[in-house]
């Protein structure tokens, strides 16, 4: 989708609406604003929109953050210690791997 | 137009390729015909057995020489990890725990089984078998327990119960190995000390085991039902006991039968090794086993004639290797009132140890000491001493050996005795081996018989003294054996009864297997044990082979089988008491899987097991090639990027575009 054809107040609805949705535990939405509309936000002059678009790109790259430091910290404890959890890490597993504990 | 010949061309090409087919795998890898790994087995607290990675363990290929040797594999071997082919004079417990220290170095083990025993005696097992499942705890008796007093397999260098990382196979001695050898000397063999040069002989084992840790964690993890295909990576060893009786009992009413005496006269159906399936254990199972199957037959009619009052239980138990799977289930059974007796019901139990005899060795009748203290139970088992028969009683204070009987007095002081060829310590030099085999107890044909005449071979002089509690029978008999073979002469001297048992299985000339294996089928002892037994305790009926199968009781003590000895024999149909119990161990039922009284043995799942032997190149070889092939790659996309910027250019240069009028 080539944003430059649109008119602003589509822009903003655009990112808007992946704003919002990103709070449905999907921090990818808030990923794909940040990228997409960073430019749009940041590099471009300014239009009357621009000030609602960059506290938008700003809150989602701050729940980006958020996640991503959870989901890094939650992965590296598992797979470091799920060998040592016994039974509670055999039942968090969706794969057990065979042969190795 | 262009297209039709161009596609007949190449399907013939297709053709002709396809048929002559050329793969260039087989010209790299030569493969193992037969592949004897050894697998992981699991119990309450451990792991034993090898392990491989998922894609195989590629090492260079070592041949050892002699212990110094190792010296090269360990540490100054420049090409690790190796792969160590050694004979089995140094599959020694010293040789494998130095490879396992340091196996980082070590990609694999490959034994060269021999074609004769070695002289020295070899026991891969435990030096005090089932040391915690017998009666013999801190509790019955300090002294007597962990083999504090008798050491029973003094040669036991407990290799089997081991843990590598690493895949152990073993090869038989044929020319495939020979080829191997011949591998090593001409590619790695170190000269005068001085680095072998690639390419190498190397070699691949795969035996990834699925299962780790102990039963618990294997068991559980069978039985989360979760993600796309649920995997089982463990299987607990299992078959059946079976067992014969010498007069007809109800078997649809369970439990307590009153005013039933059963003498329970048990044999071991089973044997292990090193290695997966492999368990000749003819002096361990099979001389035991065949006696027993004898005395049922030679008992038969005298039983049925004497009227007696106490019943004769000829039982075959199978997983007495691993913890007394099969005794321990019946003794289960017998106090859940889900057997046909009870244990009220049982007078006591005679037990057919590892009777094999060599030359002039005795035989000896063990018996606990620790329940002889009761003067009641005491009597009893006097009563076998004073049977004038030429065996004698070991020193009064010693435990009894390891034996199903053992189970039986872990639930109550039952009487009962062990025959054994030994007095203390085993003489099977090769318990629970490979070795374990008919060489070792010398049975052999009388010379130039066909093998249609040795399977109809008959012993003449045959006198079977029989012990059975309380009876004395002293009667001659001939045997003859469709499958199995049982050559018994008695030499009777002054004192002495010798056996000498020559136990064959199977015209093809294989070894049996006596390993108990997994749940699943039934082990082929097993089978022929049943029949076996059917056959000699039962009669035969004479109806078709759809109404054998299908004959409905009317006694239910009695069972029908279709029994088809061999296929070139004819089938008949049999009526006996002869049946068969499950014979797994209780920890399955009641799902203990972390139980200390029973025996929680499994045996790991594996996908594929193989071996192959190829010339390897070396590291700096592969990593050069890799080089220039990166290289080529991005050489070729600069002179691509380079050629479409400056397209134009290039091909624009000298050419007049023609006009072209038309």
């Amino acid at each position: 989708m080539n944003l430059e054809r649109l008119p602003n107040e589509e822009k903003l609805g655009l990112c808007r609406k992946y704003y919002l949705c990103g709070f449905a535990c999907l921090p990818f939405l808030w990923l794909v604003n940040v990228v997409w509309f960073f430019r749009e936000a940041f590099r471009k002059p300014a239009y009357t929109e621009q000030t609602q678009m960059k506290t938008y790109v700003k809150r989602s790259a701050l729940g980006l953050l958020f996640w991503f430091t959870v989901l890094t910290t939650w992965i590296t404890i598992f797979q470091h210690f799920r060998a040592q959890w016994g039974a509670v890490g055999d039942y968090l597993s969706f794969t057990i791997p065979l042969g190795t504990p | 137009m262009y297209g039709m010949p161009m596609t007949i061309f190449l399907f013939v090409c297709l053709f002709v390729t396809g048929v002559s087919c050329n793969s260039v795998g087989d010209k790299i890898y030569v493969d193992f015909k037969d592949n004897i790994p050894c697998v992981r087995l699991l119990n309450a607290t451990h792991q034993i057995g090898c392990q491989s990675s998922l894609s195989g363990d590629v090492g260079v290929l070592h041949l050892l020489e002699s212990e110094e040797n190792l010296d090269w594999v360990l540490s100054s071997g420049p090409d690790p990890p190796y792969m160590v082919m050694l004979e089995s004079t140094l599959f020694t417990r010293s040789v494998m725990m130095k490879l396992k220290s340091s196996s980082n170095r070590v990609a694999g083990v490959v034994v060269v089984a021999p074609n004769t025993n070695p002289s020295a005696g070899f026991s891969p097992h435990a030096s005090c078998p089932n040391e915690n499942s017998g009666v013999y705890t801190e509790k019955y008796s300090p002294s007597l327990a962990h083999c504090n007093a008798t050491v029973w397999n003094p040669l036991g260098n407990n290799l089997s119960y081991e843990e590598f990382d690493f895949p152990i196979f073993s090869l038989k001695d044929d020319n495939d190995t020979q080829a191997m050898r011949q591998c090593y000397m001409d590619h790695n063999r170190p000269v005068n000390g001085s680095k072998p040069r690639y390419p190498l002989c190397a070699m691949q084992l795969f035996s990834h085991m699925s299962a780790v840790t102990d039963t618990a964690t294997c068991m559980r993890r069978n039985s989360i039902a979760m993600s796309l295909n649920p995997e089982f990576v463990c299987d607990p060893l299992g078959d059946v006991n079976i067992w014969a009786l010498s007069k007809p009992l109800n078997v649809t009413e369970k439990g307590h039968k009153p005013g039933e005496s059963v003498i329970i006269a048990a044999a071991r159906l089973d044997s292990r090794s090193f290695f997966f399936d492999i368990a000749p254990g003819a002096e361990s199972t099979a001389s035991g086993l065949v006696t027993l199957l004898a005395v049922a037959h030679a008992l038969r009619n005298a039983t049925q004639e004497a009227q007696l009052n106490t019943t004769i239980m000829y039982t075959f138990f199978h997983g007495e290797t691993f913890d007394y799977i099969g005794s321990s289930r019946m003794v289960f059974d017998m106090e859940r009132n889900q057997s046909i007796i009870d244990l009220d019901n049982v007078h006591s139990v005679l037990e057919v140890g590892q009777v094999g005899l060599h030359g002039d060795t005795k035989l000896w009748l063990h018996s606990d000491p620790v329940s002889r203290r009761n003067s009641s139970i005491d009597e009893e088992v006097c009563v076998f001493f004073l049977l004038n028969f030429s065996v004698e009683e070991p020193g009064s204070s010693q435990a009894l050996p390891p034996s199903s009987f053992q189970r039986f007095l872990r639930a109550r002081p039952i009487p009962g005795v062990v025959i054994e060829n030994h007095q203390s310590t085993f003489t099977n030099r090769y318990y629970q081996s490979m070795y374990d085999n008919s060489d070792y107890l010398n049975v052999s044909y009388p010379p130039g018989l066909t093998p249609e005449e040795q399977l109809d071979f008959v012993t003449d002089a045959a006198k079977v003294l029989l012990l059975t509690c309380c009876l004395q029978f002293d009667t001659r008999f001939t045997f003859h054996f469709i499958t199995v073979m049982l050559c018994r002469g008695f030499v009777e001297q002054t004192d002495e009864v010798s056996l000498n048992l020559s136990v064959f299985f199977s015209p093809g000339n294989t070894t049996t297997n006596f390993y108990i294996g997994v749940n699943q089928q039934m082990s082929e002892p097993t089978i022929l044990v049943q029949f076996m037994l059917a056959n000699l305790t039962g009669s035969v009926v004479n109806t078709t082979q759809e109404n054998c199968n299908n004959q409905k009781e009317n006694e239910d003590d009695k069972e029908t089988k279709h029994v088809r000895p061999t296929d070139r024999l004819m089938c008949f149909c049999v009526r006996s008491t002869c049946r068969t119990t499950k014979a797994v161990s209780p920890a399955f039922e009641l799902e203990e899987y972390t139980s200390s009284n029973y025996s929680t043995w499994t045996e790991s799942r594996w996908k594929s097991i193989k071996g192959r032997i190829f010339l390897v190149a070396s590291h700096d070889l592969e990593m050069l090639t890799l080089g220039v092939g990166v290289g080529v790659l991005l050489t070729s996309l600069l002179l691509t990027f380079f050629i479409s910027s400056k397209a134009d250019i290039l091909f624009n240069s000298g050419r007049e575009p023609t006009n072209a009028t038309y």
